[in-house]
């Protein structure tokens, strides 16, 4: 990892278009300023890695088994269908 | 000899582990450029729909076919959900013409079902015109990626009925 020091109000190019630029310094907190293009998403750490967490705990939950099985009998092969993904950005509006 | 070729789609066959075989066109195939947070390598999935479990989806790896994740429609379980995507979102997913895609949560099934949880702070939102997908953090910080969901709702998923109609 490349390590840099840097002194307030002095900042970090990385590429051609994201500046990341010391603001303040107040013991054990820095804060940081980010110019970067729109389109680069910027995140604190903890918010990328809970997701990732979060993902990968939802990956390793095998589906329920069909209603009819046996507890504890492993799922019987199910034909599945690839679903008609509808568009649905907003509140459905209720009757 | 001469084969038409329009409509001619091709189809592949795969055997999922947790779901057994299916099969699908090509043009019904999601692709994630950036990956999702945790499989950053996977690039390739499906959404499955499984009939006893009306109120989700998964989505299926075609890379890794022992990933699949649980996705739910956050609106079915919070009317008030509120989704504003950041610029990069709709920049990179191409959402010009604002009614094409579609926005489903990530759920986690907890040890006995008894604590679901959905992370509504990082939709899953699919360009339905493209296929194309991105998770999303919301810069909208009030959600948490792990947001219980409430009971009720959980036994009807369980029990097969019909989430929400």
């Amino acid at each position: 990892m490349l390590v840099l020091s840097r002194k307030l109000n002095q900042a970090i190019m990385i590429g051609d278009n994201v500046r990341i630029i010391v603001v303040s310094v107040d013991r054990d907190q820095v804060k940081l300023g980010i110019d970067a293009p729109r389109e680069i998403p910027v995140h604190r750490s903890e918010v990328y890695e809970e997701i990732q967490r979060v993902n990968r705990a939802a990956a390793g939950q095998p589906p329920a088994p069909p209603p009819e099985s046996p507890e504890g009998a492993p799922a019987a092969p199910r034909q599945v269908n690839p679903a008609a993904l509808v568009a649905r950005r907003t509140p459905k509006k209720k009757d | 000899m001469e084969q038409p070729v329009e409509h001619v789609q091709a189809t592949s066959t795969v055997a999922f582990p947790n779901f057994g075989e299916c099969t699908f066109a090509e043009s019904e195939v999601l692709t994630f450029p950036w990956g999702l947070p945790g499989f950053a390598e996977l690039r390739r999935f499906l959404v499955l729909a499984i009939p006893e479990q009306a109120g989700y989806v998964w989505l299926q790896s075609l890379d890794e076919v022992n990933v699949a994740l649980p996705l739910c429609d956050p609106w079915s379980l919070f009317d008030d959900y509120e989704a504003p995507l950041p610029y990069y979102a709709k920049q990179s997913l191409n959402l010009a013409n604002a009614d094409d895609f579609c926005l489903l949560c990530v759920c986690v099934v907890g040890k006995g079902a008894a604590e679901m949880t959905i992370n509504l702070l990082a939709p899953v939102v699919i360009n339905l015109k493209t296929r194309v997908g991105r998770q999303v953090a919301l810069e909208n910080q009030r959600y948490s990626v792990r947001t219980p969901i409430p009971r009720k709702p959980v036994g009807s998923v369980a029990t097969g009925e019909v989430l929400a109609t």
